[in-house]
């Protein structure tokens, strides 16, 4: 039963290789030769990890979605290793995102956390994927672990706009503040750098990860003849 | 199809009556609990009294919730598989209207614990009791689908909150802002947008879940 | 050269290192287990 995909084994550490290479280059311009921002100084420059950060936190829960939705109209247990991986990486983007974000606010607002609507829908996120991976432990039958966590993957995508919505209007009757995280044009560079440098570190992740639980479910699906043992 | 499995569940809650007085002296000692929290400051008791009613009938959703499974774990349980009917969707809206209908029995049944505690009083009771409907219908679609799924697993009791829980999230908002504008007062009738928040939440989960509750189900 | 926040330093390399620590230990975390997972196979 083919559950690998293994047709460039060598892809994901040269994908690897480049996130690594663009996210230095583009932390260094940032950090070293950016200049400073009018209003915020230099905390203004971790938005420049914070944005990518960002963006890519959220691809990976669309792609897990994608995952999700793929393998309840098709089937194949390769969906299921990759949204797998995709749920897993996008919580460790999802818990980087909030440190970032915590780091960021801490400056700036004088409190760790400051209820940001786009910060606190991910931190809802976070733990609605966390409730996923946790589910995909608990459940021992593969195929039950994959339907279940797919709709469940499914159920939360959906909610993340409407957590969205309903947070930034709950915080806005408290709240008149809005955290400016656009970035002028000048800057861009460091930005753009970034966003290359996350995003082929995520893309590396994601494959080798789908690859560690390609070979984990093989094994699950065909288990190894027992001696003298019946089924 | 559907009427039948309704009145199935119904029939089933009218027997286990008692667990829901059980679950409903949980929710109001919940509400107790919280105002020890607080201590014994009107005015802030007041202010939060919304929050502290829909997190205890939050908390006690997680165990009505749980319940609902019973019958059809019965005798199934070693297999961990679900007796089931031939069909699963009638199956499923029949469920989750029983719960709908027991979680907003317990919020109407939590009011006056939450006017006494709370000096939380209001005139305005029938728009109160529609919240209240809104919001435990937002609970009980998804929950009772997670309750499906994690009354096969081991680790039940942890499972469903944790995947409830943030799922949960905007309706839960919108239920404590409306009820909050309700018993403190709303001026500039926000309460209508909170409910338009809640309707859609429930318009898109009770038929989402609707759709999806085969799969979970299916051998 | 500063803007209105005063010594924001300690924070933006608070916050590249927290990035840079995450992504290392979860990429060393994958890679790890992708070995083991290699190597368990080729025991099979």
């Amino acid at each position: 039963m083919h559950v690998d995909n293994n047709r460039f084994p060598r892809l994901p550490w040269i994908i690897l290789g480049l996130g690594i290479v663009f996210l230095a280059i583009g932390s260094y311009i940032g950090l070293f030769v950016a200049p400073p921002e009018a209003l915020m100084g230099q905390v203004q420059r971790i938005m420049y990890v914070h944005v990518p950060t960002a963006w890519n936190a959220l691809l990976a829960m669309t792609f897990a979605f994608v995952c999700a939705v793929m393998f309840l109209f098709r089937s194949a247990w390769k969906w299921d290793a990759r949204m797998e991986a995709a749920i897993e990486v996008g919580v460790v983007l999802a818990f980087l995102l909030c440190c970032q974000g915590a780091i960021w606010a801490k400056p700036t607002w004088g409190v760790w956390w400051d209820w940001d609507p786009r910060l606190t829908t991910t931190a809802v996120l976070l733990f609605a994927f966390l409730g996923i991976l946790a589910l995909r432990k608990f459940v021992d039958d593969p195929a039950r672990r994959a339907i279940w966590s797919a709709v469940a993957t499914i159920i939360a995508y959906v909610d993340v706009p409407i957590v969205y919505y309903s947070v930034r209007w709950w915080n806005s009757l408290h709240q008149l503040q809005s955290s400016p995280s656009t970035v002028s044009r000048q800057f861009w560079l460091p930005l753009r750098m970034n966003a290359f440098g996350i995003l082929f570190l995520m893309t590396a992740f994601i494959m080798l990860r789908a690859r560690v639980a390609s070979m984990r479910l093989a094994q699950e699906l065909v288990p190894p003849p027992a001696v003298g043992e019946s089924v | 199809m559907l009427t039948a499995a309704l009145r199935k569940e119904l029939l089933l809650q009218w027997r286990s009556r008692a667990q829901f007085m059980a679950v409903f002296v949980f929710g109001a000692a919940a509400l107790l609990l919280f105002s020890f929290a607080v201590g014994p400051v009107a005015e802030l008791l007041r202010q939060f009294s919304a929050g502290f009613l829909w997190l205890g009938l939050l908390l006690s959703s997680t165990l009505t919730l749980a319940e609902s499974f019973h019958a059809e774990m019965e005798n199934r349980a070693m297999e961990g598989l679900l007796l089931l009917p031939a069909n699963p969707r009638a199956l499923y809206y029949g469920k989750a209207i029983a719960n709908w209908l027991q979680l907003t029995l317990l919020g109407i049944a939590l009011i006056p614990v939450m006017v006494v505690l709370y000096d939380a009083g209001t005139t305005r009771i029938p728009l109160l009791i529609l919240v209240i409907a809104l919001g435990a219908a937002g609970l009980s679609a998804p929950g009772t689908l997670y309750a499906a799924m994690t009354a096969q697993v081991r680790s039940k009791q942890t499972l469903l909150p944790l995947l409830l829980f943030p799922l949960i999230v905007p309706a839960l908002l919108a239920s404590v802002k409306a009820t909050s504008l309700i018993i403190l007062g709303d001026p500039m009738n926000q309460v209508r947008s909170w409910i338009v928040l809640l309707v859609s939440f429930d318009a898109i989960y009770w038929s989402l879940c609707g759709i999806l509750f085969g799969k979970v189900v299916e051998e | 050269m500063n803007g209105m926040i005063p010594g924001g330093w300690g924070f933006v390399v608070a916050a590249y290192s927290v990035t840079a620590i995450v992504l290392a230990v979860y990429g060393a975390s994958v890679i790890a287990r992708l070995r083991n997972e290699i190597t368990r196979r080729s025991h099979d």
